[in-house]
């Protein structure tokens, strides 16, 4: 589903993001993506979706080249994605439901199927009592929720998470992965960025850790450290 | 049919932000087009009259009285002979002062105090291309018949002179005037493109096109320069209309223009407009997207 082939990434100035990194995730997999911050995390995902392009190296997502991928085929790339960002990203003046409708709506839904979806994906995140609320007035974790919902209204193939349980509490945290463990289990390949050592470390799942830009290990149940 | 209808609901939520700005981008594009639309008309109708006076009287030799009418007769034949000329009319001093009488009827008081014997005799002639005016002065001047030259063509060149004057002054305002229609809009879809920087970017991340997110920013530029562009045509075709009737058409001067040529300025201001406003809004929201 995701193969990066000996990948680096400079930027302007000489600033290496990432050195080398040779990996793949297959369809279906749950893969956290660990390191400290600075490790190139953010930089490796960006690259997946194309909103930064590699110094060198081949990148594959979802049967697309991404290197090769021109400017203006970006978008379908991204459709079969979704993306999770630490900042939940949400429009301040439309509530939960329309934040997700809005999705909908931007892919083209049918306007009789974006209420319905909208419904099923606010069932699928557990928001339904919050369903109406504004962003100002839901919790860290509500609004991770909403930005998860969001990211699957297209039904992407791969759903890519930086750091989403970064602002929030270790109790919220975890039923966050427990939400995209979900929606793993629904098919959903997913790649979660993250710095929080005791999901990674209570989940076994695989584990890719990158050190200063560098891939440090990839392991299946893997922790957060060593021991 | 949804994303169309998103696009719409957006381009009318956008326009209902900034509503002065709106107000202002639609004033500023109405001047411009207005100035084109009535200086361009204006150019054509100046044109429309000079080609109706090509089959009047383009040159007057007045004659000098002191010389024999023989010497009036034999110039009249040469003149004749030129093969530059149509017709040559000879024009005695009893219908010089007949013709005075006609055309200042209005004014008695003139009349009166007028001593009828200086109007001279004088040679009409009729060119067959009125621009040849200069050819009749360089060969009639000097010849002891003649007195003085007086050319319709003159007046046609300080016409049109006047005019082009006219379009270019009027064309430089409509110009500037548009630079700031175009700058507004610019600067409309920028504040809008911030406004909704979030949005952007959120559609971005859903994969929308770049073509799908700019859309609402193209049609409200469309709109707006329509709007503009469309008054002004209105008004420019009602002041013509209200010009035709009016005291100016009555005299030699004939608010003469042709509906066909209306109808493409005004098909070919609404294709400007149009293109205008996607140019505009192009580049104002282009650094937006970028972000």
């Amino acid at each position: 589903m995701i193969k990066l082939d000996n990948v680096s990434l400079v930027f302007e100035g000489g600033s290496v993001a990432l050195s080398n990194i040779t990996t793949s995730v297959n369809e279906g997999e749950f893969v956290y993506l660990i390191g400290h911050s600075g490790s190139g995390k953010s930089s490796l995902l960006k690259l997946l979706y194309k909103d930064f392009a590699p110094t060198k190296g081949d990148i594959d997502v979802a049967g697309i080249d991404v290197v090769k991928l021109p400017k203006w085929k970006i978008p379908i790339l991204r459709r079969k994605i979704g993306i999770v960002t630490q900042e939940p990203q949400l429009l301040d003046t439309r509530n939960a439901f329309e934040n997700i409708a809005f999705a909908l709506e931007v892919m083209g839904t049918p306007t009789d199927e974006v209420e319905s979806k909208t419904n099923t994906l606010i069932d699928l995140v557990e928001l339904n009592e919050n369903a109406f609320k504004f962003p100002s007035q839901l919790s860290g974790g509500e609004q991770t929720r909403v930005s998860i919902a969001r990211a699957l209204a297209n039904n992407p193939l791969i759903l890519l998470c930086d750091e989403p349980t970064g602002n929030l509490d270790p109790d919220l945290s975890i039923q966050i992965v427990s939400l995209l463990e979900k929606i793993n289990r629904a098919g959903t390949t997913v790649v979660m960025a993250t710095h929080d050592s005791s999901i990674v470390n209570r989940r076994k799942k695989r584990v890719i850790e990158l050190s200063q830009g560098k891939l440090k290990r990839d392991e299946d149940e893997g922790s957060y450290l060593r021991i | 049919m949804n994303k169309f209808s998103y696009v719409i609901k957006n381009t009318f939520v956008n326009m209902k932000r900034s509503p002065l700005l709106v107000f202002a981008t639609i004033i500023a594009i109405l001047v411009s087009s207005f100035l084109v639309f009535t200086t361009l008309s204006a150019r054509t109708i100046v044109e429309n009259n000079t080609l109706r006076w090509q089959n009047g009287t383009h040159v007057v030799i007045f004659l000098d009285d002191r010389v024999t009418t023989t010497a009036h007769k034999q110039l009249q034949t040469s003149i004749e002979n030129y093969p530059e000329v149509r017709t040559v009319e000879y024009f005695t001093k009893s219908e010089a002062a007949d013709e005075f009488k006609l055309l200042f009827k209005d004014q008695p008081e003139l009349l009166s105090q007028v001593n009828y014997e200086i109007l001279p005799s004088s040679l009409r002639v009729n060119l067959n291309d009125p621009s040849d005016y200069e050819f009749i002065i360089e060969r009639t001047q000097g010849n002891p018949a003649v007195k003085e030259i007086r050319t319709s063509g003159e007046a046609i060149d300080r016409l049109l002179g006047l005019t082009d004057t006219l379009v270019v002054t009027a064309t430089a305002f409509a110009i500037l005037i548009g630079f700031a229609a175009f700058i507004l809009i610019i600067n409309t879809m920028r504040l809008t493109a911030y406004s909704k920087l979030k949005e952007i970017k959120i559609m971005r991340l859903l994969g929308a096109s770049a073509t799908y997110i700019r859309l609402p920013f193209l049609i409200e530029a469309v709109i707006e320069s329509l709007i503009g562009t469309s008054i002004a045509v209105g008004l420019g075709w009602g002041v013509i209309e209200y010009t035709k009737n009016s005291i100016i058409s009555e005299g030699i001067f004939d608010i003469n223009i042709s509906d066909s040529y209306l109808i493409n300025l005004t098909l070919l201001m609404i294709i400007f407009s149009f293109v205008f406003g996607m140019v505009a809004s192009f580049i104002g929201i282009r650094r937006a997207l970028n972000d």
